[in-house]
């Protein structure tokens, strides 16, 4: 028995004009992506064109379309990546974005990214999909775990009700993804007319006839835009968006239809219509899947009972946490180590010497050893635990963990006024703020969105690291991944504090209920995580080359001038950070030097190392010259840079293997710090050194991050908002943790 | 400090000034998450 009647539409009505008659399809192909979340349409993608879209096995990864293209066949195939939907209803902003896409764009024929393991609910899109009227062919996507749970999928009766190719993927393995391609050509090429349509039943279909005739006849300008079934039946269904659109309301529709169905159906057609989709899906899906009868249970529900549990599941998130900050310290300190010897030896040397033979000025000199080796050199440093935190933070996402980690946080956010769906933006900003910010498009409302994109700052991004690792290391060295996890765990926690506080002043009202897919736990490939981890990290090294190379370059003009100053305390930035340096007497670190970087750090976090570099310069340099009386020649150099890369590899390999042991940075604590550190701990406490990061954790959100805000809200207004509790909240925190350290006697 | 050094500083000043306004203004910054390293079409 066939569940759904399939209609070959081969013909267009004579009334329909040119809107169903598709044009000869060029050498270019655009194909849409479209699929539910996390059934791995980004993956695909990377698989079909080699790109590298973001992936996560998580929900909401894909958050605007993105497009890869690529060659096959003679034919040049442009993929858009939709944002993952459920539907096409436009309830959220993906669901808007596909379907506005869809509709408006036409793509030449639709990939529908079906996960073969969730196959009722990925149907429910199909359903919407083919009423489009664009070509689909489907992928049927993770087949290989869908097999391996023992479920058996009849994908030739799966092609015959649904009228289109479906073709069994495994994105991951790259399985499937020629045939899938062929298919694509192939009903590119025969798509004479729009593909079959499913039937939503006798009643329905004549109320679609009847409105579709009206439109053909009273508004032929819609019907020449829009695929005419599509409109009459979101019509039908009280679509207020699309209602909108064409400036057509319920009293447009032929009163008969529309009195035969509520007869028949009661008022509510939008229901109805709904039904009739879920019946499709569900009857397809009884049709082609055989799950096996007695299913065991599976690993991910194992998992899920221990990390989902209601008493278990915040401990195990901030253990993993605190895991993931332990290894990321203890691995990535010995590169970082090396990266600032060859720096702040070879390479400055080299700097000097080539410069000097080609005859430049003492101050060129100084420009490029103080000033961009000792600023934009200074960050790179930290490029190694950067990545190292990245690796971690996408094996997460890759596992499933993420998901998991915003459910057990569901009920900390519902306190708050928001739910676990807004923790996602804020998992994403431990990476960084800005693709957070983006993010919160991902939630329905605005008071969410607003509210997320106010607390997102206080998650500690990836350009706070290279402070808590410089600042841990020197005065916390052999706790220093506990010390950096503490950050993250302040920074989480004042974010709940300051929803609570947000909840009952700015933003009143309840949160909505919480419905998120958790994904079954795989295991990434190696590949997969470095390509992402690369293509995580690899903007800090694009910040470094840029802006951040910049503002080394106005920091050492601003250290210098007036021309000729003696003291870099009578500079133009030196004034001015003694000027604010009094608002941070109170908390500990009032001096020049912390102030001004502080205040460049404002552009971009990273930056406040850098100004220190640059700032405490000359006196490492001459300490690092006084230390070397004679000047290795470049063989030295040469081996001193290969030593100490095999140094450092076999100091990561030994601390992988003694994460909980005795830390890497407790070994250098025995060698003595570099020069520059020295000079960071002349000028700190240890108490003024954490009350400092918790400063540059807390305080105002960096440049860009201003500007996505602007952005994404269309107005300065919650940058403003962002600005002025941060500061405040900023100021608080690290007078708190100075004085009351100071009460407590810590303050030595 | 002469006339050849001044002008070596506006040249290297603009040029700084130019990586930041493109890097930071034009193309808004760079972010992990973003097509092309920027966020500066949404």
């Amino acid at each position: 028995m066939s569940l759904a009647k399939i209609e070959n539409e081969t013909a267009v009505p004579a009334a329909s004009g040119k809107s169903h008659l598709r044009p000869v399809p060029a050498e270019t192909i655009t194909v849409a992506v479209a699929g539910n979340p996390n059934a791995g349409k980004s993956t695909l993608i990377n698989a079909l064109a080699g790109s590298r879209l973001h992936v996560g096995n998580w929900p909401g990864v894909t958050v605007e379309k993105k497009e890869a293209s690529f060659d096959f066949a003679g034919r040049h195939i442009r993929l858009v990546d939709l944002p993952g939907t459920y539907s096409l209803s436009p309830y959220t902003e993906e669901e808007i974005i596909a379907r506005d896409y869809l509709v408006s764009q036409r793509p030449d024929l639709v990939i529908n990214v079906v996960d073969a393991t969730n196959l009722e609910r990925n149907l429910y899109l199909t359903v919407q999909l083919l009423e489009l009227g664009i070509p689909v062919v489907m992928a049927l996507n993770i087949f290989d775990e869908a097999e391996a749970k023992g479920y058996r999928i009849d994908v030739p009766a799966m092609e015959k009700m649904l009228g289109i190719p479906v073709v069994p993927t495994a994105a991951t393995r790259k399985s499937g993804l020629d045939e899938l391609l062929k298919n694509v050509v192939r009903t590119v090429d025969a798509a004479a007319a729009v593909p079959p349509r499913l039937s939503y039943g006798t009643d329905i279909e004549t109320a679609a006839a009847a409105v579709g005739e009206e439109l053909h006849s009273r508004h032929p300008a819609l019907a020449a835009r829009y695929p005419v079934r599509w409109l009459a039946l979101k019509l039908l269904e009280g679509d207020t968006k699309v209602q909108q659109e064409v400036n057509l309301g319920p009293d447009a529709l032929p009163a008969e239809a529309l009195r035969h169905l509520r007869q028949a159906h009661g008022e509510d057609i939008e229901a109805l219509m709904a039904d009739a989709r879920y019946g499709l899906a569900a009857g397809l899906t009884r049709e082609v899947l055989h799950k096996p009868e007695i299913r065991k249970t599976e690993l991910t529900e194992k998992i899920d009972r221990i990390v989902l549990n209601r008493f278990l599941g915040i401990p195990i998130f901030l253990g993993a946490m605190w895991l993931m900050f332990k290894l990321t310290f203890d691995i990535s300190t010995p590169f970082a180590d090396w990266l600032d010897a060859m720096i702040a030896g070879p390479f400055m040397r080299w700097a000097t010497a080539g410069l000097g033979a080609v005859g430049a000025p003492a101050w060129t000199v100084s420009l490029a050893t103080e000033g961009v080796m000792a600023g934009v050199g200074f960050v790179l440093v930290f490029v190694p635990v950067i990545f190292a935190m990245m690796f971690f933070i996408t094996f997460l996402e890759g596992s499933g963990y993420m998901a998991r980690a915003a459910f057990v946080m569901d009920r900390a956010m519902h306190a708050i006024g928001l739910h676990g769906k807004s923790f996602i933006p804020m998992l994403l900003s431990f990476g960084c703020n800005v693709p957070g910010i983006y993010a919160t498009r991902t939630l329905e409302n605005p008071r969410d969105k607003a509210l997320t994109a106010l607390l997102l700052p206080l998650m500690s991004c990836g350009a706070r690291l290279p402070v808590y690792v410089l600042f841990a290391g020197v005065f916390f060295a052999a706790s220093a991944g506990t010390v950096i996890w503490s950050l993250y765990v302040m920074g989480i926690a004042l974010a709940i504090l300051m929803g609570l506080i947000f909840k009952k002043t700015l933003f009143r009202g309840e949160a909505p209920m919480f419905i998120m897919e958790l994904p079954p736990y795989r295991m990434p490939s190696f590949k997969s995580l470095c390509l992402h981890t690369w293509e995580k990290g690899k903007h800090f090294l694009i910040k470094a080359g840029t802006y951040i190379l910049a503002v080394s370059v106005f920091v050492w003009f601003l250290l210098n001038l007036p021309w000729g100053v003696e003291s870099k305390r009578d500079s133009y930035l030196g004034q001015a950070g003694a000027a604010v340096a009094p608002i941070f007497a109170p908390i500990g670190f009032g001096n020049w030097e912390a102030a001004s970087s502080l205040l460049t750090g404002i552009i971009a976090k990273e930056i406040v190392v850098g100004t220190m570099g640059e700032i405490y310069a000359p006196q490492a340099l001459s300490e690092a010259a006084e230390a070397e009386a004679v000047t290795p020649t470049l063989s030295e150099d040469l081996a001193e840079i290969g030593g100490g890369f095999l140094e450092a590899v076999q100091g990561a390999g030994t601390a992988v293997f003694s994460t909980f042991g005795v830390s890497s940075l407790a070994a250098e604590e025995e060698e003595g710090l570099g020069p520059l550190k020295n000079s960071v701990r002349g000028a700190f406490t240890p108490l003024t050194a954490y009350a400092f990061m918790a400063f540059v954790l807390l305080y105002m959100p960096c440049v860009v991050v201003a500007i996505a805000m602007r952005q994404e809200f269309g107005s300065w207004k919650w940058f403003g908002v962002a600005f002025v509790y941060q500061s405040v909240l900023a100021w608080t925190v690290a007078l708190i943790i100075y004085q009351g350290g100071t009460f407590l006697g810590l303050g030595g | 400090m002469g006339v050849v050094d001044v002008i070596w500083m506006v040249l290297i000043l603009g040029a700084a000034g130019y990586l930041f306004y493109r890097s930071v203004i034009k193309k808004k910054g760079h972010c992990p998450g973003c097509d092309h390293g920027s966020c500066d079409k949404k």
